[in-house]
């Protein structure tokens, strides 16, 4: 292991990798404090350029992208009121206040050293946690991993938000069928080409990802502007004032920081969770735990119920790593974007990546401590000069955006067909999107539909043609039975829901 | 009238009805056919899967309906932002064409000016300067640092 640590050392403080990350925090801040454009928009546009780049420093600018773009994200959540990300909604319901009352300065300071906090906590558990979990996950089989998978998919459609459950399923089971289009790496077969020698080798996943996030996400906001009274988006002169916190205000917030980090890594760990519960638990649990007089500043503009969503945020993204490093199963949309595009450069995640990767296991992990060096030191004060992106003509930026994604995909590929695909699946995921229909169960089928059927097969092969191996083994009949329990979770929710409806009648 | 949730669980289900008939239609090859997990199998469990959640969807819909009739579809969005979006889709489709016989260049200037244009960006400077700029320095990047191939275009060459 300590051998491991000192590859990845070496690879995270290699010069082009502390560029990559330096790059990373400020894109990935700059597109999360856009209204409406999140961290998987943010990494979307990031893969073509990290196909140039190798597995290790392309991981390392896309992990930047990822924890620049929360916080950007809380920027805009505090100074205008809109979160370019749906993990730092909650960092308004405090923050915003705080501004409104001339201390944007100082939220956006707590924003910024709890998210450091969070996001080094993060860190360290996830350099202790990360190998202990890989180590248990070597004695797993084919079955155990098709269960793993399968418990991922129904845990992000579980954890999707209320009364999209099914809907997040039906998104699942599309993305699945999207993985089945090309030829079957097992047979040969050809399946759902309809003889277009394009399809062949199925749907590329970087076509997928950027016309599903980055095009449609851009469309939907010409089609569906976001309601915002014009005055609040304002930002010419936006009031930054003091960002100077007092050892009273530090010591007020140390233990809030402590507690929130620690909910948001566990909660970050659970596939499908992620930040926006992360932040919104640990908001409950601190407006809880708060004296009586406390407790009512709590939408008020209270510096703990700022700092309490933004260390678990930051601490969340970090924890949703684990899954995705050792087991090779990401717990969130954004993490199954990065699945993907390590899949694409021929990495397989998983308990062996740290054996058979070290350099890309552990510079991602160390990167994480200096991204967070780095979003502290220089963000803090370029804030201001960020808060100008905010200004920039609507117009403009949607139309970049588009051209971005398309080129992106045209760089990788150059192959025309491909662009023409991929406005067509923008086109559908835009009326998924009207339709309320979430877009990350269907990427992370997509991303898993694979593997799931490689395992299955073997395990069934493996088994003499017999599905027994779904109860033989303790562990896979465990991970079934969680995946059940997770499945039945919103059953009951809507049963209960429904009953409560008709007793009402 | 339906709603929207009915509208969505409607299309899916239609969606994997149409791909269930080609999963049955999968041509097997010869040592397939006797195999137990084929190149079929998974392709006709998630029709099945599919299916049945769809029609979950629907019946949840359909019982919870009376209490829901305030979520039926509302004409919030105007037909200008839809317009909008559908000439940016066809600006895409063309710019998807054009891209290879107008070459890198003209192709992107042309894409981003009318782009531009189509969002209301009227004033000529920010037309001009955020467009013409942008391509050249994108191409100059490209070809001259990065030494990536950019299509000239067929016309010119």
């Amino acid at each position: 292991m300590l051998d491991g640590i000192l590859t990845g050392l070496s690879t995270a403080f290699a010069w082009q990798n502390l560029m990559y990350v330096i790059i990373g925090c400020f894109v990935g801040t700059f597109i999360g404090m856009l209204p409406g454009l999140g961290p998987m928009t943010a990494i979307a546009l990031m893969i073509p350029i990290t196909y140039s780049i190798g597995a290790d420093s392309g991981m390392i600018l896309m992990a930047g992208v990822y924890y620049g773009a929360i916080f950007g994200g809380s920027t805009s959540s505090i100074l205008i009121n809109a979160p370019g990300v749906a993990g730092t909604v909650a960092s308004s319901f405090d923050g915003y206040p705080m501004a409104k009352q001339g201390h944007a300065g100082k939220a956006l300071a707590i924003a910024a050293y709890a998210s450091f906090t969070g996001g080094t906590i993060g860190a360290l558990m996830l350099m202790v946690a990360a190998p202990l979990l890989a180590e248990v996950s070597l004695s797993f089989h084919s079955a155990d991993y098709m269960m793993l998978m399968f418990l991922g998919l129904t845990a992000i459609a579980a954890f999707s938000n209320k009364g999209q459950f099914l809907k997040a399923m039906m998104m699942t089971v599309f993305g699945l069928m999207l993985a089945t289009i090309g030829i079957d790496p097992s047979s040969g077969t050809e399946r759902f080409t309809f003889g277009q020698a394009d399809l062949l080798d199925g749907v590329s996943f970087l076509l997928v990802a950027m016309a599903t996030f980055a095009l449609s996400e851009a469309l939907i906001n010409v089609i569906r502007p976001e309601q915002k009274n014009p005055g609040e988006l304002d930002m010419g002169t936006p009031k930054i004032g003091s960002t100077k916190l007092s050892k009273a205000e530090v010591k007020e917030l140390a233990p809030t920081v402590g507690r929130s980090s620690l909910l948001g890594f566990l909660i970050g760990v659970l596939p499908g969770a992620g930040a926006t519960i992360a932040s919104f638990m640990a908001y409950a649990c601190e407006r809880n735990l708060a004296p009586k007089a406390l407790q009512e500043r709590f939408g008020q503009g209270s510096m703990r119920g700022l700092a309490a969503p933004e260390s678990a945020n930051n601490a969340a993204c970090t924890g949703s790593f684990v899954p995705l490093l050792t087991l090779g199963i990401p717990g969130s949309g954004t993490t199954a974007i990065m699945l993907g595009a390590l899949i694409a450069y021929g990495i397989q995640p998983g308990p062996t990546l740290m054996q058979e990767n070290p350099a890309v296991f552990w510079s991602v992990i160390i990167s994480m401590y200096f991204g967070n060096i780095v979003l502290l030191i220089l963000n803090l004060p370029l804030i201001p000069y960020f808060a100008k992106a905010l200004t920039l003509p609507r117009a403009v930026l949607t139309v970049m955006i588009l051209f971005f994604s398309l080129i992106g995909v045209y760089l990788v590929t150059f192959n025309t067909f491909d662009l023409f695909m991929m406005v067509g699946v923008a086109a559908i995921a835009l009326i998924l999107r009207l339709l309320s229909f979430p877009m990350a169960p269907l990427l992370l089928g997509f991303i898993l539909g694979d593997m799931i059927e490689r395992n299955y097969r073997r395990a069934v092969m493996i088994s003499d043609g017999s599905i027994s191996f779904l109860w033989e083994r303790p562990l896979t009949l465990a991970i079934g039975v969680v995946a059940i329990l997770v499945l039945l979770i919103p059953l009951k929710s809507f049963l209960s829901n429904y009953l409560r409806q008709d007793a009402k009648l | 009238m339906m709603n929207r949730e009915l509208i969505g669980s409607t299309l899916f289900l239609l969606l994997f009805v149409c791909y269930g008939i080609y999963a049955w239609q999968i041509p097997l090859m010869p040592f397939e056919e006797y195999e137990s997990v084929n190149s079929a199998s998974l392709p006709k469990l998630y029709t099945v899967l599919g299916m049945v959640i769809c029609l979950l969807a629907m019946i949840a819909e359909i019982v919870k309906a009376p209490v829901n009739k305030k979520r039926e579809i509302k004409t919030t969005i105007s037909w200008k932002s839809i317009r909008q979006t559908l000439l940016l889709i066809v600006l895409m489709l063309l710019y998807s064409g054009l891209l290879e016989p107008l070459g890198f260049v003209l192709a992107t200037t042309v894409f981003l000016l009318v782009g531009f244009w189509l969002m209301g960006e009227r004033r000529k400077k920010i037309l001009l300067l955020a467009s013409i700029p942008v391509v050249i320095i994108f191409w100059i990047i490209m070809t001259q640092l990065l030494g990536v191939y950019l299509a000239p275009g067929e016309f010119w060459s």
